[in-house]
Parts: structure tokens; C-alpha cells; sequence
């Protein structure tokens, strides 16, 4: 089967040809199955959150190329670069990065408005995600005033707004207790169930620990650890 | 040198226009030489990402280039109390021998800028930059025109002395006269006329068989850059004198004064606009097979015919309604 994401030979310099430079990806070469689990291992500084911003077309390589069922990403203009993004990955911030002023609801909603259509439509869809997610409830509420839980929750009820092929989680976990994180793993077993595509940066072992995982990436210094299949 | 705003805005425009154009021609040439697409080199990549920054410029300047030459038009208008003998820009665009030949400079880089920014605007409809060789090697065609423009606009702002004599427009468009302004007027006007109306008339009907049947796209483009001169030239012959009401009145600048409520604005503007369109519409059917722009170019295509239609018809209407509701019977 042909992988969903294939990166070759991606590298990722920050500061280039500045003193402060830093190579954060050093030619990292990767396949992602669709359908499937799939958790970056590694320490703080290992290059997963810069390799998942690449491979969810947040950010441009410095160099090589990034192919998504078969076509290539990183030479897309921008404008089309943006609409394969909000078609294609949903996200999930380490912080959740829900917008404070906003309802719960409202936020849910928000990466689907540049695309148009009927806003009671969307309206509706919002809603069912917040249901389906356990805080329908809370739909009104300001993003600022929902608990750590809540939050998390309306973060990935967001990042499925668009039905996205591909989720992306960088550290989906580090703010939340053991009990919120087991929570959170039930969710991307349905994530998968429902057949999409999970692709998380952790270093927390009760996500790259956990037996719905179906592969661990290992990494270090910018590089997937030897010996990786 | 005079120095007022619009003089100060036209030599700033030019200089910071010239040199946006010349450095994304010196781009242009890295292009050429080292695109490809299939690298997923750090150079490509760089190359990926520092052609929509040029593009976004060049297109902005471009875009002035187009404005800048009614500006100076109406900057040269503006200047003829100046000069002795002058009367409007006619007078002004002689005072200094740079004059004429920035003007004719600016005409042509204003429409080689039009085109440019038709075929600009159809590359980044694409998804795999499917026209940057062309775009890229147009640019290094047009760079040069564009940068003799700003050269001999400068020169002609520089050249310019208060109180110098010249000629005005009444001698430099006489039918007696010597010169190309006189060798226009000197044109039998009905026969301007019928070949204004005729290549106009002819370019509207092939843009709206565009848009009915999809074909005749050449056709078109050669039919508009035929109005474009058959216009200016009957202008001069044939529309001039009936606007001021005087049949030895030929000058195409007095149009743009007050007294003739500025018509010459909406004339030129609608005529260059148009005719430009139309040239568009023929410049993009070569790109009509591009795999990633089978369907944004016709669609682009045929927003410039509807444009070619709504201007060139403008255009005509406005020329019969000078003629029809003038004073002066031949």
C-alpha cells in the first residue's frame, strides 16, 4: 500500500546562515500509513514538533520534498498550500490554542469559516462534534472559562471541523493529568476507528506506551533514531 | 528641473519601479538557468520561495508602470503654463527633446506591462508554477523597456527649464506642419474614422464570438492591437476636431483638459485598457493545453474578452457621442 505521507530527505534550518542557526530536521526520511496511529518519540529539542509542522504543511522545508497520496506538497504556491491544509489535517495544540473571546462553540467553527458555505450548516456540525465529544453543554461558554478537559475536547472538536484525512496532535498531553491523557487516547481510538489518519509529537508514555499506538518513531538531534523501520 | 508632487511621485515611482524590474530580471535570469521543479534541493526551495515575493513586486510595479503613464500625461498638462507657447501637454513633451520618446516609451511598457501582468495573473492559477519560464522570460524582454522608460521619463523631469520656449499643440498637430503629430493630422479624417470605428467595431464583434463559441482568440488579439493604433491615429485625424468644435484642431492632449471635460481619460484609458484585453485574450491561448491550466485560462480568457467588449464598446460610444453631439458639420 502506498503511504498517505512520504517524506524524503527533509531538513529544516531555523536562523540560516546566522550565528544563532539551527538545524532542527536533518534529513529525515519517512512514510505514514493511512488509517493508522502514528507517535513521534523524543526529548524536548529532538525536532518532532518542527517535522510535524512540515508534514501537516504548517511550515516549508529547507530542503526536500513532502508528498501527500502521491502528490507533492512543498512546491505548492501558497494559496493552494493553505487550501490542502484546511482540507486535509485538523490539529491540536499543545496550549489547544482556543481564541479566549470566543465561545466554545465559535471556536469550533472557526477553521471551517474561509471555506464558506451556510453558516446555520455549520452551526449544526459544530454542535454534533461538541456532542459527540461529551460537552455539548459547554457550547456557549467563552474558551476561557472551560476547564483543562473541556478544553482539550473542543480543541480536537475543532480540529475535526473540516472532517480532515489527517489529525496532527504536537504534545497533546503535557498539560493534562494521567486521567485526561488516558481520556484523550480513548478519543483517538475512535479518531482512528472512524478511519482517519493520527500523527502525534510526544514524549509522555502514556501515549507512545499505549496499545492503540501502531508505531513509534524515534527520535534525536533532528534524526529518526537508527534501526527505525 | 521643475520639482511639484506629481513630478516627485512620477521620478520616485520610476526609480523604485525600474529597480524592483531590473532586480526581478537578474532573478528571472537565476530562474531560467536553475528552475526545476523535480529537485527538492535547498537552492529549488529557495527559488519556490523567493518567486512569489518577486512576482507579488514586479506585479505592483507593473501595475504602477500602467497608472504612472496618465499621471504623466496629466503632469505634462499640468506643467504647460510653465513654458512659453505651450498650451497643454503637447507644448510640455516638446520643451525638452526627452519628451516625446518617454511618452512613446511609457505607451509601450504600460501595454507590454499589461500583458505581462495577464500572464503573470495565469501562473499563479497553476499549481506546479506552469509559467515561470515565460513569465520570467518575458520579464527579461520587458526589464529593458521599462527601465528606458524611467530613464528617459528622468532625463525629460531633469530637462526641463521654467520659461524655455517651445511649440504649441497647434503647430505641432497642423496638417501643414512636418513631424508625426502633423503627418496624423494630415490624415484623410473620414477614412481615420472609418478605420477607428471599423478595427474597434471588428474587435468587439470577435470578442463576443469568443465568449459565444470559445474560438477566434488570435483574431481577437490582432484586431485589438489594430484598434489600439487605428485609434490613436484617428484621435488625432479624426475625433480631435469635432470635441473642440474647430476643423484644424487636432491635438490628442487638449482632450484631457477641463474644457473638454476631461474626456480624453475615459478615452485613452477604456481604449488602452481594452485593447489590451483583448491582446490578453490572444497572448493566453497559447496556454490553453497546460495540464494545470486547462481550466483557469479559458475562464481568465474570458473575463478579458468581457472586459475587450465593455471597454472597446465604452470606447466607441464615447468617440460617437463626441462626434454626434459636436457643433462641427464637414
Amino acid at each position: 500500500m502506498s503511504p498517505l505521507i512520504e517524506a524524503r530527505d527533509l531538513h529544516r534550518i531555523f536562523h540560516q546562515g546566522r550565528p544563532d542557526q539551527v538545524e532542527a530536521v536533518k534529513g529525515v526520511s519517512l512514510a505514514i500509513e493511512a488509517g493508522r496511529i502514528t507517535v513521534l518519540r523524543g526529548p524536548s529539542g529532538s525536532g518532532k514538533t518542527s517535522l510535524l509542522a512540515l508534514l501537516g504543511a504548517m511550515a516549508r522545508p529547507t530542503s526536500g520534498r513532502i508528498f501527500l497520496a502521491g502528490r507533492e506538497l512543498t512546491s505548492l504556491p501558497e494559496r493552494f498550500l493553505t487550501d490542502v491544509r484546511r482540507r486535509t489535517f485538523g490539529f491540536v495544540f499543545q496550549q489547544f490554542n482556543l481564541v479566549p473571546g470566543l465561545s466554545a462553540r465559535e471556536n469550533v467553527m472557526l477553521p471551517a469559516l474561509p471555506l464558506g458555505g451556510p453558516r446555520a450548516a455549520l452551526e449544526r456540525r459544530a454542535e454534533a462534534l461538541l456532542a459527540q465529544f461529551g460537552v455539548a453543554h459547554r457550547s456557549r461558554a467563552r474558551a476561557d472559562q472551560l476547564s483543562g478537559g473541556e478544553a482539550q475536547r473542543v480543541a480536537i472538536a475543532r480540529a475535526l471541523v473540516n472532517d480532515p484525512q489527517v489529525i496532527i496532535a504536537d504534545e497533546p498531553t503535557a498539560n493534562l493529568d494521567s486521567a485526561l491523557t488516558a481520556s484523550f487516547m480513548e478519543l483517538v481510538a475512535t479518531l482512528r476507528a472512524s478511519g482517519k489518519t493520527v500523527l502525534i509529537a510526544s514524549h509522555d508514555p502514556l501515549v507512545f506506551g499505549a496499545a492503540i499506538v501502531d508505531r513509534v518513531v524515534p527520535m534525536r538531534d533532528g534524526r529518526i533514531e537508527a534501526g527505525t523501520p | 528641473m521643475i520639482l511639484n508632487p506629481a513630478v516627485m511621485a512620477l521620478v520616485g515611482g520610476a526609480v523604485v519601479g525600474a529597480g524592483l524590474v531590473g532586480g526581478a530580471a537578474l532573478q528571472g535570469a537565476v530562474i531560467l538557468r536553475r528552475w526545476d521543479l523535480q529537485s527538492g534541493s535547498a537552492r529549488q526551495l529557495e527559488l519556490e520561495r523567493r518567486t512569489a515575493l518577486v512576482s507579488t513586486l514586479v506585479g505592483h510595479a507593473l501595475t504602477f508602470q500602467v497608472l504612472s503613464l496618465f499621471l504623466f500625461v496629466f503632469t505634462a498638462d499640468a506643467l504647460a503654463p510653465q513654458f512659453t507657447g505651450a498650451m497643454c501637454a503637447a507644448g510640455s513633451l516638446k520643451a525638452d527633446p526627452h519628451g516625446y520618446p518617454a511618452l512613446l516609451l511609457m505607451l509601450g511598457a504600460a501595454v507590454a506591462a499589461g500583458l505581462w501582468l495577464v500572464v503573470d495573473r495565469a501562473d499563479g492559477r497553476g499549481h506546479d508554477y506552469p509559467l515561470i519560464r515565460v513569465k520570467y522570460a518575458l520579464l527579461l524582454l520587458l526589464a529593458p523597456l521599462v527601465l528606458a522608460a524611467a530613464a528617459w521619463e528622468v532625463a525629460w523631469f531633469r530637462g526641463l527649464q521654467p520659461e524655455v520656449i517651445t511649440s504649441c499643440c497647434g503647430s505641432l498637430f497642423s496638417r501643414t506642419g512636418r513631424g508625426v503629430g502633423a503627418d496624423l493630422a494630415a490624415l484623410p479624417p473620414r477614412l481615420a474614422g472609418a478605420a477607428l470605428f471599423g478595427t474597434v467595431g471588428s474587435a468587439v464583434v470577435a470578442a463576443l464570438v469568443f465568449l459565444k463559441r470559445g474560438r477566434g482568440a488570435v483574431v481577437l488579439a490582432a484586431l485589438s492591437a489594430a484598434a489600439l493604433v487605428a485609434s490613436l491615429a484617428g484621435i488625432v485625424a479624426f475625433v480631435s476636431p469635432y470635441v473642440y468644435e474647430l476643423p484644424t484642431h487636432h491635438c490628442p492632449f487638449c482632450l484631457l483638459q477641463r474644457e473638454y471635460h476631461f474626456l480624453g481619460y475615459p478615452l485613452y484609458g477604456a481604449l488602452l485598457v481594452g485593447s489590451g484585453a483583448g491582446m490578453g485574450v490572444g497572448l493566453l491561448s497559447r496556454f490553453r493545453e497546460v495540464p494545470s491550466l486547462v481550466e483557469a485560462v479559458p475562464a481568465q480568457q474570458r473575463t478579458l474578452a468581457k472586459v475587450a467588449v465593455l471597454l472597446l464598446g465604452a470606447f466607441a460610444g464615447l468617440v460617437a457621442w463626441a462626434v454626434l453631439s459636436s457643433g462641427l458639420r464637414t
